[in-house]
């Protein structure tokens, strides 16, 4: 019974492998039988060669180090200053009403748009890259931070303001935890936006990283490298994904079940 | 001591010098609208009494204005003579929507824990403090369990086990049987009846079950709706009934059946 329950869903998941699988063997299928010169594509052979090249000389770590190091420091940086802010703001109408407008702002300009300011203000490197990606999840976090404090349950600040709770225990016990599920959310995405903001920054200026590896592949006229790149960059936005979707199942599932958190 | 003493004396108060809470010719207004007018009545420790009336006659309202959470737009709600001007870690309060009232993410004793960290206990002494209220609501059993596994009667004795652990003077229930079944109603009533006499807490009761109001209450206070210039208090009822009372003898008894006919006759008239 519990063989037939854990068959079903593992069977499923190889399913979705199938198209993919069959799309490559095509594409290479269809190669083979028609070789030719190219600047921009390679066979999916030629791809996952270079894609082991890449790994065994340790360039494409270094560069994945790089990228998700500079996104980590703008996450740092960006989310826990949205965090904050936004937690300030859901908790005081007053600090809302009148960071409203400045945020309104601030808020539609495209965060590459920064990327010759900074460049002139930090020069090339992970300070660059860190203040445009900082600026990127800044905002995102601290609309979502905000709306998820105006969530928690009227009826929660009441018992804690008859216990008499303090601000900063009332923060960390009431509206935290009751804002976290949300809060995951909201930190899921900016991971999301952060990678994408790492990578094209450092396509556009910044001469680090895999946006860089990119580049260079494509500059270099080896599609082979470029397309592994660009596999492996799909690999690590997804695994990122993949890795807090287990984190947020873990903390956040057996809360759910019983519709205990929206 | 001396100085509360000497407090109460230069406050002049209303009714009863006695009286924990007195209400002194309290009005609300929320914006236009008259929510209470021209209420005065006085609670002497330890009693218990309840406040029945309409939807809308501010019945919440009034629990409100005890915890300090809204002010009066007129007159004055004191405690020991003196005006209440905020929250008091002693003064608890129940909830009719347990499962909003409950941290969904703290566990029974995690939440009755809430209280005594607000209150500043230190943490060692925390767990036997738990244990005992629990074991004072029969929830000893369920300690590590969350609230969202308890049925809605439990959770209810969990929220009163955190409302005692503030070891409250005076306890707010607003409603707090409302959402249940008869028969764990009726236990509730006892049990609540029990825990109250035997801290002497003073309980002020809000509900809209009349029958419930008489055997639980040492007064029963009639609310008016929409009172406009007349006084929201529209009628007290004393409850000469004898402690401790029994679900079925104290129901049954010729004072409670006749102030039950009188409460309810007076409430129709006046609807």
């Amino acid at each position: 019974m519990a063989g037939a329950l854990a068959a079903r869903p593992a069977l499923a998941r190889w399913r979705g492998c199938v198209v993919p699988l069959l799309a490559l063997l095509a594409c290479e299928l269809a190669w083979r039988a028609h070789p030719m010169q190219s600047d921009a594509v390679a066979p999916p052979s030629a791809v996952l060669r270079a894609l082991v090249v890449a790994l065994g000389d340790g360039s494409l770590a270094r560069a994945t180090a790089q990228t998700l190091l500079a996104s980590l420091g703008g996450l740092l940086l960006g989310a826990g200053g949205g965090l904050l802010a936004g937690v300030l703001l859901g908790l005081s109408r007053p600090a809302a009403a009148s960071a409203g407008l400045l945020i309104e702002l601030l808020r539609p300009l495209p965060s590459v748009a920064l990327i010759p300011v900074a460049m002139l203000v930090f020069g090339f490197g992970y300070r660059l890259e860190i203040a445009v990606i900082g600026f990127a999840v800044f905002f995102p976090m601290l609309l979502l931070a905000h709306a998820a404090v105006r969530t928690v349950p009227a009826r929660l600040t009441e018992v804690s303001a008859v216990l008499g709770l303090s601000l900063t225990a009332h923060v960390r016990k009431i509206v935290l935890p009751a804002a976290l599920p949300r809060l995951f959310v909201a930190l899921r995405l900016c991971v999301g936006i952060a990678l994408v903001v790492a990578v094209t920054t450092e396509i556009a200026s910044n001469p680090q990283g895999l946006g860089y590896a990119l580049l260079s592949a494509q500059q270099s006229l080896a599609p082979d490298t470029m397309l592994a790149v660009l596999l492996w960059v799909g690999c690590i936005g997804w695994g990122a994904n993949a890795g807090l979707l287990a984190v947020e199942r873990r903390c956040f599932g057996a809360m759910q079940v019983g519709g205990g958190a929206p | 001591m001396s100085a509360g003493a000497a407090q109460l004396r230069a406050v002049p108060v209303t009714g009863s010098a006695a009286a924990l809470i007195s209400f002194d010719e309290v009005g609300l207004d929320f914006g236009v609208r008259r929510i209470i007018h021209r209420l005065s009545f006085a609670l002497r420790p330890g009693e218990i009494v309840s406040v029945v009336g309409p939807s809308g006659c501010g019945k919440t309202t009034l629990l409100r204005l005890v915890t300090g959470l809204l002010r009066p737009t007129r007159g004055a709600v004191h405690r020991d003579g003196r005006p209440i001007d905020g929250p008091a870690r002693d003064v608890a309060i129940v909830f009719q929507d347990y499962a909003n009232a409950l941290l969904p993410w703290r566990s029974v004793a995690g939440n009755v824990s809430l209280a005594l960290e607000a209150a500043g206990l230190p943490s060692a002494q925390r767990p036997a403090r738990i244990a005992a209220l629990l074991a004072k609501v029969g929830l000893a059993p369920h300690a590590d369990k969350f609230p969202r596994q308890l049925s809605g009667g439990m959770q209810q004795r969990l929220q009163i086990a955190r409302c005692l652990a503030q070891e409250p003077a005076i306890l707010l229930m607003d409603e707090p049987f409302g959402a249940l079944d008869a028969m764990t109603r009726q236990d509730l009533q006892d049990e609540m009846l029990r825990l109250v006499r035997e801290s002497g807490t003073t309980v002020l009761f809000i509900t809209h079950d009349l029958d419930e109001a008489i055997y639980l209450s040492d007064t029963v206070i009639a609310l008016r709706a929409n009172p406009g210039e007349a006084s929201s208090l529209a009628r007290t009822f004393p409850v000469h009934l004898p402690r401790p009372r029994q679900q079925l003898a104290t129901r049954e008894a010729p004072e409670f059946l006749r102030l039950r006919r009188q409460a309810y006759d007076y409430l129709l008239e006046t609807h």
